[in-house]
C-alpha cells in the first residue's frame, strides 16, 4: 500500500463504536502509526480508529503507561535500540571491544524487565509482539561474512526471552520468517530517514509491519470445515483404476506430495478441523482405501466421508448438513477445475481451491495457504473432541426416531458440569464470539472487553460442560449476567449446536433460578438473523413480540409451567 | 514532467498530510497559515513527495521548503536535475 494511499484510508470517518489500539515501540512511529491505522481501518470499516503511539526511545516506559489505559489491543516492536542504544544506528556509546560484555548483560537486563511488563499488560490486552527486524550495526570486529560471537549472543538472550513471553497466554508474537517472506531484509532499513527523522523503516516494510501486525492481532475468524476430493488429490492416481493399493503417496511411487498433503489433513483434523470426503467413486473401494495402514491421516478423524457416482454439489451439500456449519466457513479441494466450478456454483461461499497436481511447488503454496486459513491461536479440548461429537450427534438422531422423546432423552445418561468461567475463560469467549443459532442478542466481545467481563463484582459468568453415553461434547454453553437480590438479568447465553434436544437449556435455567434464590429472571434478548432456536426456546416462557424495551421477564412460575421434566446429572463448580 | 502534472502530483501529497485543506487553499498553504504542519507533517509531506515523483529527497534541501510554493519549486529541480 501507498503511503497516500493508507493516508486516505486512515483518514476515512469510522461510524459508531470505537477501536483503540497501542502501538509502541522506542522509535518515531511515524508512517508506521499511518499504516497501522489504515489496516485498523479496512478490517474495522465500521467504527473509529484510534492509534495511541507511545513516546520517543521508552518502549519500558510505554508498555507501562499502556497498562494503565484502556484500548483493544496492542502493537509492541521492538529494535535492538530498545535492549541497548548502542545497538541502535542513532547511539553514539562506542563500539570498542570492552563494551561488548557490557551490551549483553544490559540487553539481558532489559529483556527481563520487558518480560515482566509484557506479561502484565498481556493480562489485561492482547499484544502482538514484533522482535527485531532490522540489522545491527556493523559493531564488532569481524568480517561481515562471519557471525560475531555477540550477534549469536544475542540473539540467544532473545530466542529466549521470546520463548518466555510466548508462554504467557495474551501475547502473540509474530512470525520472523513469515515476515521475512513479504519483506525482504535488505530491503527493511532506510537509514537516512532514521537518522533525519528517527524513523527507521523503509515504506514498504513498514507497510508489511503494519499489515501483518494487524492480522496478528485480530486474526480472521479461521475456517471450520475441509472437504477434499480423493483421486490425484489426497493420493496419486486413480483409485477405480488402480485399486486400493495402486494408489500411493510415497517418495518411492514419486508421490511424496500426497503424504505430505495427508500429514497437514491429519494436522489439521487434530487441531479441531472438520475434514470430509468428496469423491465420485464406489464407496465400498473407497472405504478400502481409507483402511490402508500407511495412510497418514487417520481414518477416524474424517467424516463424513461422500463416495458415489453423483454430482460433487451433493456431497457437499450433505457433508455440510452433516456438520451443520455455513459453506462460508467451509474449503473444498479438487484437482479438477471442473469440478471446483460446479462446487462454486452452487456454494459460492465456499472458498474452492485448486490441488495442482502435477505442480509441487504449487502444492506446497496451497499447504501454506490452507495454514493461514485455518490457523489458530489455541486448541482446546473441545477442538479434540469435535469429530467425535458430531459422529455422536448425527448418530443420535438418525439412530432414533423419538430422539427428542422424554424417554429417549432419560436413557441419554446425561451429565451437565457448571463452572465459574474465569477457568475457561478462552473457550467461553470462543463459544460467545461464534455461536449465532442459539444466542440471546448475538453480542460479540473483543478480547479487551471480555477481560472486562470478568472484573464486574455483581456479575456471574458460567460455562457448561456436558457429556451423555454417546460420549462427551466438551463445554458448549455460556451463561452471564448479573443478580441482585430476587432478580437476576442475564445478557450472555449461548448454547452450541452441537447440544441442541438435549434439555441443556431448560437444565441452565433451573440451576439459574434455583441458586440465586430469583424470583424471574430478565433476558436481554435481540433477535438477529440467526437466533431462530433460541427465540423457540424464549417463546414458551412469554410472547417476545410484547415483550418490553429491556427485553423478555421470565417468572419461575412461568419457567416450571413449561420445564419438560429434566434428567441430567449436574455438577456444580460455581458460585454467585 | 510539465508544471501542470508536478502540481497535480504535489496537491495530491498535500491533501492527503492536510485533508481539511481545499485545493485553493492548498496552494497558498505554508507552516505558519496551516495548523497541523508540524516537524512530523513536514516529514510526511517529503516522504509523499518522493513516493509520489518517484525521487530521492534531500532532507536537509527541503528542510527550508515550508510552503507549497517553495515545494513545488525544490520538485522541479529535483525532479529535473540540471536545468533551471
Amino acid at each position: 500500500m501507498r503511503l497516500n494511499d493508507a493516508l486516505q484510508i486512515a483518514g476515512r470517518i469510522g461510524g459508531i463504536g470505537k477501536r483503540s489500539v497501542h502501538l509502541l515501540c522506542g522509535f518515531t512511529p511515524l508512517h508506521l502509526q499511518a499504516y497501522v491505522k489504515a489496516y485498523l481501518r479496512l478490517r474495522f470499516p465500521e467504527v473509529s480508529i484510534q492509534v495511541l503511539p507511545g513516546l520517543y526511545g521508552d518502549l519500558e516506559g510505554n508498555l507501562e503507561r499502556a497498562l494503565g489505559q484502556s484500548a483493544d489491543g496492542v502493537i509492541a516492536v521492538i529494535e535492538w535500540a530498545d535492549l541497548d542504544q548502542r545497538l541502535g544506528f542513532r547511539g553514539n556509546g562506542g563500539w570498542r571491544s570492552q563494551t561488548i560484555d557490557d551490551i549483553v548483560a544490559q540487553t539481558e537486563e532489559k529483556c527481563s524487565r520487558l518480560q515482566m511488563k509484557l506479561e502484565a499488560l498481556a493480562q489485561k490486552i492482547p499484544v502482538t509482539l514484533i522482535s527485531p527486524t532490522l540489522p545491527l550495526p556493523p559493531l564488532t570486529q569481524n568480517s561481515p561474512v562471519q557471525t560475531s560471537k555477540l550477534e549469536l549472543r544475542l540473539n540467544s538472550i532473545l530466542g529466549e526471552f521470546l520463548l518466555k513471553v510466548s508462554g504467557c497466554g495474551g501475547i502473540r508474537l509474530m512470525s520472523a520468517s513469515r515476515l521475512a517472506a513479504s519483506s525482504p531484509h535488505h530491503t527493511r532499513h532506510d537509514v537516512k530517514m532514521e537518522l533525519a527523522t528517527g524513523f527507521p523503516y523503509s515504506l514498504p516494510h513498514a507497510d508489511e509491519l503494519a499489515r501483518l501486525g494487524v492480522r496478528c492481532l485480530f486474526p480472521d475468524e479461521p475456517k471450520k470445515g475441509l472437504i477434499t476430493d480423493l483421486d490425484q488429490t489426497l493420493w496419486k492416481g486413480i483409485l477405480g483404476d488402480l485399486g486400493a493399493n495402486g494408489v500411493s503417496w510415497s517418495v518411492e511411487d514419486k508421490s511424496q506430495i500426497h503424504a505430505l498433503y495427508q500429514q497437514l489433513l491429519d494436522s489439521l483434523a487434530e487441531s479441531g478441523v472438520l475434514v470430509a470426503i468428496a469423491s465420485k467413486n464406489d464407496f465400498s473401494l473407497v472405504n478400502e482405501a481409507l483402511s490402508r495402514t500407511d495412510l497418514l491421516i487417520r481414518p477416524e478423524s474424517i467424516y463424513p466421508v461422500e463416495a458415489g457416482w453423483w454430482p460433487k454439489s451433493e456431497s457437499v451439500r450433505r457433508i455440510l448438513k452433516a456438520w451443520n456449519i455455513g459453506a462460508g466457513s467451509v474449503v473444498y479441494i479438487d484437482d479438477s477445475q471442473m469440478e471446483l466450478s460446479e462446487v462454486a456454483e452452487k456454494f459460492p461461499q465456499i472458498e474452492c481451491l485448486l490441488f495442482p497436481s502435477s505442480d509441487s511447488a504449487g502444492i506446497l503454496a496451497l499447504l501454506k495457504h490452507l495454514r493461514e486459513i485455518f490457523g489458530r491461536t489455541e486448541i482446546r479440548e473441545e477442538d479434540r473432541l469435535r469429530v467425535a461429537s458430531l459422529r455422536a450427534s448425527n448418530e443420535m438422531h438418525t439412530d432414533v426416531s423419538e430422539a427428542h422423546s422424554d424417554e429417549f432423552i432419560a436413557r441419554l445418561q446425561a451429565k451437565l458440569t457448571l463452572e465459574d468461567s474465569q477457568a475457561a475463560s478462552g473457550r467461553a469467549f470462543e463459544l460467545v464470539n461464534k455461536t449465532n443459532q442459539f444466542n440471546l442478542n448475538g453480542l460479540r466481545f473483543t478480547e479487551a472487553e471480555w477481560h472486562m467481563r470478568f472484573s464486574r463484582p455483581d456479575s456471574f459468568l458460567i460455562t457448561v460442560s456436558y457429556e451423555d453415553r454417546f460420549g462427551p461434547l466438551g463445554r458448549i454453553a455460556v451463561v452471564g449476567g448479573s443478580c441482585q437480590g430476587n432478580h437476576c438479568v442475564v445478557d450472555i447465553f449461548v448454547l452450541s449446536c452441537r447440544a441442541f434436544s438435549r434439555h441443556i437449556e431448560f437444565q441452565i435455567l433451573r440451576r439459574l433460578f434455583e441458586k440465586s434464590g430469583a424470583e424471574s429472571v430478565l433476558f436481554m434478548f435481540k433477535p438477529t438473523e440467526r437466533n431462530g432456536p433460541i427465540q423457540a426456546y424464549l417463546s414458551q416462557f412469554g410472547s417476545l413480540e410484547n415483550m418490553a424495551a429491556g427485553g423478555l421477564e421470565v417468572s419461575s412460575e412461568a419457567f416450571v409451567k413449561a420445564c419438560p421434566k429434566l434428567h441430567h446429572e449436574v455438577i456444580e463448580k460455581w458460585t454467585m | 514532467m510539465d508544471d501542470v502534472e508536478i502540481r497535480e502530483k504535489l496537491l495530491k501529497c498535500f491533501s492527503a498530510v492536510f485533508p481539511e485543506l481545499n485545493p485553493v487553499d492548498i496552494q497558498s498553504a505554508n507552516i505558519e497559515n496551516t495548523s497541523g504542519w508540524d516537524s512530523i507533517a513536514h516529514v510526511t509531506l517529503l516522504t509523499l513527495v518522493s513516493e509520489e515523483f518517484g525521487v530521492e529527497v534531500d532532507f536537509e534541501k527541503f528542510e527550508s521548503a515550508i510552503s507549497f510554493s517553495a515545494f513545488l519549486i525544490l520538485i522541479a529541480e529535483t525532479a529535473s536535475p540540471g536545468c533551471s
